[in-house]
């Protein structure tokens, strides 16, 4: 029965695509063109077959999950079709291939679940290592890193025909890897981690239980250096400490993780002038608003244009947001459709990780739990840190908002993510 | 006119925006809400054969646990072609009762899915191996 109410609102989500993109078109004069029906067509055929995948490989799976991302993808779309026809057609190739491989997960853990995954826990850590580490292979070599606005975070291989460079972030997939590991590692040891040492009245935890958390420091940091991606290295700390306190249920590990933050931001601003910039930027986005303070600016003014109810598809300017299709498309959506959309997409990601911490609260051990809040995590913290840094709460990061931004890897990774939050689900006691 | 309905169109298509969010915020908050794992349980005290060629309507306290087989040491023993010598064990820690397989040869049923990992028993669980069904009370 709810996996009917699951494909009804597929199709809805479907619907408030078409319908995006057709006020779209009607703005800009076009009027119905086949854009509409393509969008509603690849909407129906991408979630269509994942749901189907559910049907016959997890036909207990929480069925509000995917309905959920087809959502934020939809709204997503819409501002990245405004922005970029081009882009748009590529993001629905995506959109294609990511609920292929979607359901291929669901269908390669059909029989033992993401149980199977636990084994293989130091192969997905080298591999994660080894993705973190691609993107700085140099540039003369057929599989090159390359660098884009100032991140090191791009691996590009020219392919034999055409002039056409396939590029993607493998740091996306390694997000999952490393998720998939922590979670594995912790349910081996979560016992030995959460005892603590008592001295007098005060609970210190013992210094060997400590060093985990200065190893993931140390990475996230070496992240930081090396690719120069702040988000990245902001996720992979936030998770790791996250996924800690998860397990172990202690605040002593939020609280060195918080100092270890601080800390590792005040070493990071004094070291790298690019920290220093997005920090300038963040406090003062109109002392210099040519440059450094262009893109929060922009976003700014972006968000305050667009009012409770936004412009309306296709009437605002979106397109004067550096990277509005990427990194900035909440504040393209909150330009169009105004505090309200702005308000509902922020909605959705606090339904999906309520959603996912559910499943964690009643998966069947313990790391199908950690799993599931660790994949929760993965989302919230990037939706947190991308639209705290569009609105000026927090200095940009320069991460991709899950399932809204353009760009395959991200989607691709993301879509993995759930159809995993899927499976645990799946076969949970209710 | 065509401002106004480009305006009309714009909050038609958040108030449809929303009735989706609500839609599935409706739905999701029994799927949310007070998660199996901390909701009070209701202890689990016996088996009860529900189906059996010997045992029908018999009833075994579970207590700190319990082993259902054919062999004549187990807790319960089933006079079943279909059974193992041990076929499952109940075990009761801090209130929550988990069946085991013990490798048996047919599987165990719960719910009429067969078991591949040890699962929390609740009240009003059926318990199935080969011709004999428990219930959980």
């Amino acid at each position: 029965m709810t996996r009917n109410a699951e494909a009804a609102l597929l199709i809805a989500a479907a619907v408030l695509a078409a319908l995006g993109v057709a006020m779209v078109n009607f703005a800009s004069g076009i009027g119905f063109d086949a854009q509409v029906a393509l969008t509603f067509l690849v909407f129906v055929l991408s979630f269509g077959g994942v749901h189907l995948a559910l049907r016959r490989w997890a036909p207990t799976a929480n069925p509000y999950l995917f309905p959920i991302a087809a959502f934020l993808a939809a709204i997503g779309f819409i501002e990245v079709y405004r922005l970029d026809r081009d882009l748009a057609a590529l993001q629905r190739w995506s959109l294609l291939v990511a609920a292929a491989l979607a359901a291929f997960i669901l269908f390669l853990l059909r029989d033992e679940g993401v149980a199977a995954l636990r084994r293989y826990r130091y192969i997905f850590l080298l591999l994660a290592i080894g993705l973190l580490l691609l993107p700085l292979l140099p540039e003369s070599w057929p599989l090159y890193g390359a660098e884009v606005f100032g991140s090191r975070l791009w691996v590009r291989v020219d392919l034999p025909f055409g002039d056409r460079t396939l590029s993607f972030q493998p740091g996306e997939v390694a997000k999952l890897l490393l998720t998939v590991f922590l979670a594995s590692y912790l349910a081996d040891r979560h016992l030995a981690l959460a005892t603590p040492r008592k001295i007098g009245r005060l609970s210190v935890p013992e210094p060997r239980q400590l060093f985990p958390v200065l190893v993931a420091a140390g990475a996230s940091f070496l992240v930081l250096i090396y690719q120069r991606d702040l988000g990245a290295s902001l996720l992979l700390f936030a998770l790791f400490i996250g996924m800690m306190y998860v397990a172990t249920a202690r605040s002593a590990y939020l609280i060195s993780g918080a100092t270890l933050v601080a800390a590792g931001g005040v070493v990071a601003y004094q070291m790298f002038d690019h920290v220093q910039r997005r920090v300038f930027a963040w406090l003062h986005p109109f002392e210099d608003f040519t440059d450094t303070g262009y893109q929060i600016a922009q976003s700014l003014f972006a968000l305050g244009s667009g009012s409770l109810t936004g412009s309306g598809l296709g009437l605002g300017r979106p397109d004067l947001i550096p990277a509005a299709a990427t990194d900035f498309v909440f504040a393209a959506v909150g330009e169009e459709m105004g505090f309200a959309g702005s308000v509902a997409v922020i909605t959705a990601y606090a339904l999906l990780v309520a959603a996912g911490f559910g499943i964690a609260l009643r998966a069947r051990d313990v790391f199908r739990k950690f799993l599931a809040a660790g994949l929760t995590l993965v989302i919230g913290i990037q939706a947190f840190l991308i639209i705290a840094g569009v609105t000026r709460l927090l200095p940009v990061t320069g991460i991709t908002l899950p399932f809204m931004s353009y760009g395959g890897s991200s989607l691709l990774a993301n879509m993995v993510l759930i159809s995993l939050l899927a499976r645990i689900s799946h076969g949970e006691r209710t | 006119m065509p401002a106004l309905f480009l305006n009309l169109l714009k909050l038609i298509f958040i108030v449809l925006i929303y009735l989706f969010l609500w839609q599935i915020g409706r739905s999701i908050g029994a799927h949310i809400g007070p998660a199996a794992s901390s909701r009070p349980t209701k202890r689990v005290n016996e088996l009860v054969v529900v189906r059996s060629d010997t045992l029908s309507g018999l009833r075994f306290p579970v207590g700190a646990g319990i082993t259902i087989g054919r062999s004549s040491d187990a807790d319960v023993v089933v006079d079943d072609p279909y059974a193992s010598e041990y076929h499952f064990r109940i075990a009761v820690h801090n209130g929550s009762a988990v069946l085991s397989d013990l490798g048996s040869t047919n599987g165990t049923y719960v719910n009429g899915r067969r078991l591949t990992v040890p699962i929390n028993l609740g009240k009003g669980d059926s318990v199935q191996i080969g011709n004999t069904i428990f219930e959980v009370r």
